[in-house]
């Protein structure tokens, strides 16, 4: 369970009043949401690192949040930029399983969530870009295993790869 | 959560000082006064076109300098904003401005290369290019450091924007001081310090704006 979107732009307001007990309870449940919010489209290694970095990102911005504006989408925005980074840096996973989907909890706020959701944005992606990402810099296949996975031709899958993120990194702030 | 998380939780949360949270007002402010200065300068050091003072100007003239000012606002608005990411914000505004402007060349062109009676494209004129690059540094400027001290998530954009609006406005200041009012020359040289700031600020400012 994650604080209430009223709960943590309160809890975000003291932190940038220097209120270090404030910020560090804001920061532990900025943590769980991270994690729930990476989670599908994560590789399971990657995750902790992943979140710490966008941990590090919200505190060396954190005079960027406008407390007359909700937390979440903030938080969403500087997630999804570190994450679009994170798929840009060049590694292959050992291990490809995923954590299954966890149901969120439903509140209020769903609406909200799901449309700042990192599925929301890799919706937005023509399907042949959204497999070779996924498969390539999510779930670790070398460029060759991808071609053969989703039938696409290799020099095929690394431009949609290029392509994909690409597009990800110009609506990072798409809602829908 | 994980220990690892955990201290460093713990590291940043040790580290909370006091910050001055983002203000958009303050942005426009700064952007809004380093374009007073430029334009302080430029009438300083070129002096006043004719009639500007009694209202004696060209219809072009109204036309091409209003079209860029509404595209210097908008991109500086939207840049001003960018500094503060958000998922749902929009930013299509300076999109449909540079459409619109877009259509000054085009005039400017047609005019140059017609008969008319505007159709005078002096080699010469290239100089309120360089003039409104120059007049564009400061603004640009602002608008840099602006960004720097906030998060743009979407750097290339922003860099367009910042390109577009420091050059749009730049150009505005310099068209106080010029005194050329053929569509030709506005159309073509004052809107091409604006595309050369557009592309300097999408393909070599946007770099510095990554964090």
């Amino acid at each position: 369970m994650t604080g209430d979107e009223e709960t943590m732009a309160r809890l975000m307001r003291a932190a940038q009043r220097g209120d270090r007990q404030a910020y560090a309870v804001l920061l532990e449940q900025a943590a769980k949401w991270l994690r729930r919010y990476f989670q599908k489209r994560t590789a399971r290694e990657k995750l902790g690192d992943l979140v710490q970095e966008v941990l590090m990102a919200v505190h060396a911005k954190r005079a960027t949040y406008d407390p007359s504006r909700p937390f979440y989408p903030w938080l969403a925005a500087i997630a999804r930029y570190r994450w679009i980074d994170h798929l840009r840096a060049e590694y292959r996973v050992q291990e490809q399983e995923l954590f299954d989907d966890i149901p969120g909890d439903e509140n209020a706020e769903e609406v909200v969530m799901a449309r700042i959701s990192l599925d929301r944005l890799f919706a937005q992606l023509p399907p042949a870009q959204a497999a070779a990402i996924e498969l390539v810099k999510i779930e670790g296949y070398s460029v060759a295993e991808a071609s053969q996975r989703c039938g696409q031709s290799q020099s095929l899958v690394k431009v949609n790869v290029h392509r994909g993120l690409k597009k990800l990194a110009a609506i990072i702030e798409k809602a829908s | 959560m994980d220990d690892a998380t955990q201290a460093l939780i713990a590291g940043i949360a040790a580290d909370a000082t006091p910050v001055r949270p983002i203000n958009r007002m303050r942005g426009l402010a700064m952007v809004g006064l380093a374009f007073l200065l430029t334009e302080i300068v430029v009438l300083f050091a070129l002096g006043a076109r004719q009639g500007l003072m009694s209202g004696q100007v060209s219809v072009f003239f109204v036309v091409v300098n209003g079209l860029l000012l509404i595209l210097g606002l908008s991109c500086i608005a939207a840049v001003v904003t960018m500094a503060s990411p958000q998922v749902g914000a929009n930013h299509d505004g300076p999109k449909w401005a540079m459409a619109m402007a877009g259509v000054l060349p085009l005039a400017g062109l047609l005019a140059a290369t017609g008969a008319g009676v505007n159709g005078h494209l002096h080699v010469q004129g290239a100089h309120c290019m360089y003039l409104g690059l120059a007049a564009s540094l400061l603004v640009g400027a602002a608008l840099f450091v602006w960004l720097r001290r906030g998060a743009p998530v979407s750097p290339r954009l922003a860099g367009l924007y910042l390109g577009a609006g420091a050059g749009a406005l730049g150009s505005v200041a310099n068209g106080m001081a010029c005194s050329d009012e053929s569509i030709a020359h506005l159309g073509i040289w004052h809107v091409a310090s604006v595309v050369i700031a557009a592309l300097i600020g999408r393909y070599g400012v946007s770099r510095w704006l990554r964090w």
